[in-house]
Order: C-alpha cells, then structure tokens, then sequence
C-alpha cells in the first residue's frame, strides 16, 4: 500500500507503490548507529582479539596468531566446560519442556477471559523478578538448612540433609524456573494457531481425547517445541550467577571460565577465544530460531 | 459413552492437578523469600518463628545495599527514557518505512535477546580496556539499552502490525500533514505498545545482572551485583529483605503503570 506520509507530493493510486523510501525511514538510524558501535564492533573486536597477540593499541609488534584457540583444544578443561555447559543446557531444555506444555497447553486452549489473564500473570510474575532473586529463592529452598532438607527431617524420613544444592541438580532445578515462562510463553504462541477444531474432529471420530492430543495437537506444535526448546538452550548455556551459586565447585561453565580468566588471570585474549566459541554456539541457535519462528508465523517479532 | 467420559473427567483432573503443581514450583519459591525476609531466625532456616522487621532495618541500614539499589533506580530510569525513544523510533521506521531488507534489520535488533547477554558485557568491557577508558557509568547504562532496546522494538512492532495503516492513510486524505498524522494518529495509536516495551526496559535494567557483571566497578555497584557479592559469604534475612524491595519496585511500576494508562490493552500482544 502506498505510504501517505508524502502526502505533500500527491497521493499515488493504489497498486502502484512507489520505490521512494519515506521519511520515517530515517527514524531507524539513530537506533541502527547506537546498535553498530556499543554492539556489532565490541563484538567484532572480541573476535578480533582472540586472534591477536597483543593490544594493538598500547604494543606494537602485534600479529595474528592461533594460539588461544590451540590453548582452548588442546586442554581438556576447556573442552570439558564446553561438554559440561552444553550437557547443562541440554537437561535444563528437556525439564524446562515437559513443565512448560502442559502449562502452555492450558494456557492455549483457556476459554475464560479472566483465567486466561490470571495465568498469564502467573507466568509472568517470575520473570519480574531478577535472576539474583530467584537463584537465592532456591538456595532458601535446597540448602541443608533449607526448606526441603529440614521438613523432611522433621518427619523423620532422613538423618543426614540430601545433597540437593552444590551439584548439577540443584544447578538445573533452579535454571529451569526461571527459564521455563519463555518456553510457556514461545509454546503458546504456536499451540494457540492450532485450529482447535482438528482434536474435536479427531474426538469425534472415536479418538480418546489423549490420543487426539498425541496425534494431532502435539506433531502441529512440534514447530513451538523447536523453537522454545532452542530460546531456552541459548539462554541456558549463557547463564552465570545459577550455576555459580547453585553448583558450587562441581559446576564450571563457558561463562564461569570466561570470567575467571578476566578476573583472576586477566587473560582478555583468552576471555575472547572462550567468548567466541559460546557465541557460535548462539548464533547457530539464533538463526535456527529465527526460521522456525518465521516460518511458523510469517513474522520474526513474536517470541 | 459413559466409560469414555469417566475417562475424560480423569485425565481433565490429573491434567489441572499437573499443572497446579507446576505453578506451584513457579510461584512457590517467590513466596518463601517473602517469608524469610520477616522470619527473625539469624540464618536462613525452617519453619519460621515469628515476624520481624529487623532484616529491612539491616538492608536499609547498609551502605552498599541502599547505594546499590539506588544507582540500580537511577540506571533504570535513564535506560528506559532512552529505550523508549530508540526503540519505538526504530518500530516506527521498520514498520512504515519501507526499508530494504527490515525484516533482517529487525532479527539484528532482537538478537541481544538470544546472544549470551555476558557477552555484550565481556564485548563492551574488552573494548573499554583496549581503548583504556576503564569502567564509566554511562558503559554500564550503554550495555543495559542494548539488552532493553529490542522489547521496546518487539512490542511497538505486535501494535504497529495489528492496528490498520489505513487509519493513518484517512488522515493524510482529509488533508493532515504528514508530521501532523504521525503525532496525532500514529504516536497515540501506538503508546500501549512503547509503553509495555518501556515496563520490559525497566524490569530489564533494574534486575539486570550478566551484562552488568564486566561493567560494574568497585563503588559504582548496582543492587544485584551487591547481592551476588553478599551471597557468597553470607545467606542472612537481609538477602530476602533485598529480595523483597527489589520484587515489591517492580510490582510497583507495573501497577504504577497499569493505574496511569491501563495494561489491560498492552499485555494481550
């Protein structure tokens, strides 16, 4: 359709759009320069680091060279926090998934206005609260003095506190809370297109209502699964403070390294190398994410 | 007929108490913080044994907590004027501009919200110190927008796509001048959208942790990063008392913002 803010020149007749940009258009430059220099160059200078052997800036002799990433393969820890974030990610997907559809499935298919209004705001609410909040929330609740530990030892079903924190099971339970309302929230998107017409087709021709779920709702969600699954995992593997608090010392991860060698061996280079190998990872999930969402919807703002 | 809907009204009722008991695990959590920020023990413990004030008194007596909170207030706010303004002007311009390859330029625009957010921090630290600038406060807010800018672009782009460009085309046709439709048709037609993007920004910032962690520095700390450092020495009532604030802010805006213009409209995007 033709833009009317030229207005001024005359208005074309429809069907014939012209190819002059509008005016508006230039609103994006502001945001798109700001984007360019606090976000697409320190990015590009991270990768650019990581190849350097020195700051270019303050040294001279400088070259590129391959020795971080030889560093990050030839020593097994690397490797193992690469396995050890990647497993983590993995797990936390697979749980944050089977809690968030039938959360999502509800959601989805609520007929009552008011429900649907107050679910949703019991999704939300956790994600109006910091990460530092709700990871401390789980320390009061899996300690040896928390919560759990102590009720059950009160009812006499245990002598010694479980070993619920400082582990990967504490690490996951408290990861997947505050990640699984993105999944719900991707997953009702999708499940919410369903024409809700095919299951009470399938019912009807004899189908139990389990069977048209597992038949028909759940392969055409299978597009939400995808790319829930794939949102969770990129923001998982990213995570810092859970599995820092909630792992104690049996936890190390791609990020836990990356400041580690900022703060303690104040290695920037190797920092960089670390950086980047998480950010392919990323960036192979972003764009995976980005075909399923826009395949799905026809738009990419909907997440 | 009547086994099948006996077997319905079972899988119905397993498939409610499921799902009560996930809300459970979502909202319980939230519910037990309430409890310890008022529960006198010394150290974090079960059950609780009375009421007490003494652990907002303790929060509100130390230095780094209250300085913390307030200079996570203050990045909050700049961060979501300028969001607000960069992101629903960039809506505007991906939406209606006509611009070649926008729908590229909008992935790019939400991939902070995916790409590892330590990572915009770690990019914009290293570049700071290989310039030599250090850590100045206006880095911290700088890496804060870029994480807050693409809800603001998200939610002003679900308005902009819902309501009709016709609207606006009308305008122009009875013979209103283009900066007169965008500040009288487009701008108002679009508020609920920036306005719910600005909530997002806010939250965003004020809870911010991982881009913050590398643009921090000591003495410029803000309310979670204070917390982080307390957590791993000590796990006291004040944590739930900064728990509590920092929880009962964000509630506050909401409902702030919900009195003032109404999020009803807004949060069905």
């Amino acid at each position: 359709m033709t833009a009317v803010t030229q207005v001024g020149k005359g208005i074309k007749p429809e069907g014939r759009a012209s190819r002059a940009i509008p005016a508006t258009a230039w609103l994006v430059v502001p945001t798109g320069l700001f984007f360019v220099i606090f976000f697409v160059l320190p990015f590009a200078l991270m990768a650019l680091l990581s190849i350097l052997s020195g700051n270019p800036l303050t040294q001279s002799n400088v070259g590129f060279t391959s020795r971080s990433y030889e560093r990050f393969a030839a020593d097994p820890l690397y490797l193992e926090a690469l396995w050890e974030t990647l497993w983590l990610g993995g797990l936390t997907t697979l749980a944050a998934l089977l809690m968030g559809y039938p959360i999502a499935l509800w959601l989805a298919r609520m007929r009552s206005k008011t429900g649907y209004t107050l679910l949703l705001m019991a999704v939300v609410a956790p994600m109006l609260t910091g990460i530092v909040v709700r990871t401390f929330a789980w320390m009061t609740i899996l300690s040896d003095k928390g919560v759990i530990n102590v009720s059950l030892a009160s009812l006499g079903l245990i002598d010694r506190p479980l070993p619920l924190m400082y582990n990967a099971f504490g690490t996951i339970v408290a990861l997947v809370h505050i990640y699984v309302p993105f999944m719900v929230l991707t997953l009702a998107g999708v499940i919410g297109r369903i024409d809700h017409r095919l299951e009470e087709a399938a019912i009807s021709l004899g189908a139990n209502r389990f069977r048209a779920f597992l038949e028909v709702t759940l392969p055409l969600s299978l597009p939400g699964i995808l790319a829930g699954s794939l949102l969770v995992f990129a923001l998982t593997i990213s995570a810092y403070v859970t599995p820092y608090l909630m792992g104690g010392s049996r936890v190390l991860t791609l990020p836990m390294l990356i400041y580690q060698q900022v703060s303690a061996s104040f290695n920037i280079a190797f920092a960089a190398t670390l950086g980047v190998v998480l950010l392919a990872v990323s960036l192979v999930l972003l764009m995976a994410y980005n075909r399923i969402i826009s395949q799905v919807s026809g738009r990419e703002d909907l997440a | 007929m009547k086994g099948r809907l006996r077997d319905l009204d079972i899988g119905a009722t397993a498939f409610r108490a499921l799902n009560i008991a996930i809300l459970v695990f979502l909202l319980g959590p939230l519910a037990i913080v309430a409890v310890f920020a008022v529960n006198p023990l010394p150290y974090i413990s079960f059950p609780p044994v009375g009421l007490t004030t003494r652990w907002f008194e303790k929060f509100f007596a130390s230095e780094a907590f209250v300085n913390g909170l307030l200079l996570s207030l203050k990045i909050a706010v700049i961060v979501t004027i300028i969001s607000g303004l960069l992101g629903a002007a960039a809506a505007i311009a991906l939406a209606r501009g006509r611009i070649p390859g926008a729908k590229l330029l909008i992935s790019a625009f939400l991939a902070p919200l995916m790409l590892p957010a330590i990572l915009t921090g770690f990019a914009i630290f290293q570049c700071l110190i290989t310039l030599g600038i250090g850590r100045p406060i206006w880095a911290l807010v700088v890496g804060h927008i870029i994480v807050a800018v693409p809800y603001v672009i998200r939610t002003t782009l679900a308005v902009l796509s819902d309501f009709d460009k016709r609207i606006e085309e009308a305008a122009s046709l009875f013979g209103a001048t283009p900066p007169r439709v965008f500040f009288e048709v487009t701008l108002p037609l679009i508020r609920p959208g920036v306005i719910a993007g600005c909530i997002f920004a806010f939250i965003t910032s004020f809870d911010q942790f991982p881009v913050s962690l590398f643009l921090v520095s000591p003495g410029n700390e803000t309310l979670p990063i204070v917390m982080f450092n307390y957590m791993k020495f000590d796990l006291d009532g004040a944590l739930a008392a900064a728990s509590m604030v920092s929880i009962l802010i964000s509630l506050a805006v909401v409902l702030t913002v919900d009195r003032l213009v109404g999020l009803r409209a807004t949060m069905n995007l």
